[in-house]
């Protein structure tokens, strides 16, 4: 009996703390960057179909402003976001190499499906293909962190 | 001789260039074409019309703000909550184009599509 009650203390303790929500690991972290870009994110071909100019990176930036400043930032590096740190895994900042080097077609993949279990939603009938590939022309041309200034959601 | 049938004649002339006139008017006119759009979704959601001649595309919201944007024939028009906004364009080439909302509306704002049928 005293046996069973330590397996079940035991038990309870590995739940509890796998449901603590610490930031990954260096390991755990080039892990899952590496099976994301490998194996799970698809659509590695796929070409973007819009033309690469200011008239469609201003589409992106509008399209990125409708709700992915939530999280991201007005700049796309979490500029004003309280969160991004907070939260586990924390917010990338999606002008880093681990985001940078997915295709534009694997980029409209998380764009459409979102990552799970990250927080990172999909957008796929929220918002338009037209607009969700011109959000990945915006990402190819980030601009320089802070400049955008804090959402406004964050200001008032 | 001359001078019986030239009043006639004229008078022929001038009825005849008379009943051109309507039809000219009616061939310059724009066709124009009414749209509600409403969450998530424009009415009606296709419309056919002819190549070169130019139109009026009237937009009608029903609830928060919408637009339509037709990217590969340059048409974009965004009406506010409740309003009516329009804008004329007259479509150079035959095809089948599809428009989308310009205007975030919400979670279902990806799927409202509108198709412009363009035909000769």
């Amino acid at each position: 009996m005293r046996l069973f009650r330590a397996i079940a203390a035991l038990l309870v303790l590995l739940v509890l703390a796998a449901c603590k929500a610490n930031p990954p690991g260096k390991l755990e972290t080039s892990t899952v960057n590496f099976a994301k870009h490998r194996f799970f994110v698809g659509n590695k071909k796929q070409k973007n179909p819009l033309p690469d100019t200011a008239a469609t990176l201003a589409d992106g930036k509008e399209a990125f402003s409708h709700y992915c400043v939530a999280c991201h930032g007005m700049d796309g590096q979490n500029t004003g976001v309280p969160f991004a740190d907070h939260i586990s895994p924390p917010i990338p900042s999606l002008a880093a190499n681990d985001v940078q080097s997915y295709t534009d077609g694997q980029l409209k993949w998380i764009l459409d499906n979102g990552i799970w279990p990250s927080g990172m939603p999909g957008s796929k009938g929220t918002l338009s293909d037209d607009e969700l590939w011109s959000i990945v022309v915006y990402l190819r041309h980030l601009p320089p962190a802070g400049s955008q200034g804090v959402p406004d959601m964050y200001t008032h | 001789m001359k001078s019986k049938f030239g009043p006639l004649v004229l008078s022929a002339a001038i009825l005849t260039a008379a009943s051109y006139v309507p039809t000219i008017r009616s061939q310059d006119a724009p066709q124009r074409i009414e749209i509600t759009a409403k969450r998530f979704a424009f009415s009606p959601g296709e419309v056919t019309v002819k190549v070169g001649q130019p139109v009026v595309l009237v937009l009608k919201s029903a609830d928060v703000g919408h637009g339509i944007r037709i990217r590969d024939i340059g048409v974009d028009v965004k009406a506010k909550a409740g309003q009516t906004a329009e804008v004329k364009f007259t479509p150079s080439k035959v095809g089948d184009f599809v428009g989308h909302c310009s205007v975030f509306c919400g979670s279902g704002h990806g799927s409202m599509t509108f198709v412009l049928h363009v035909v000769s």
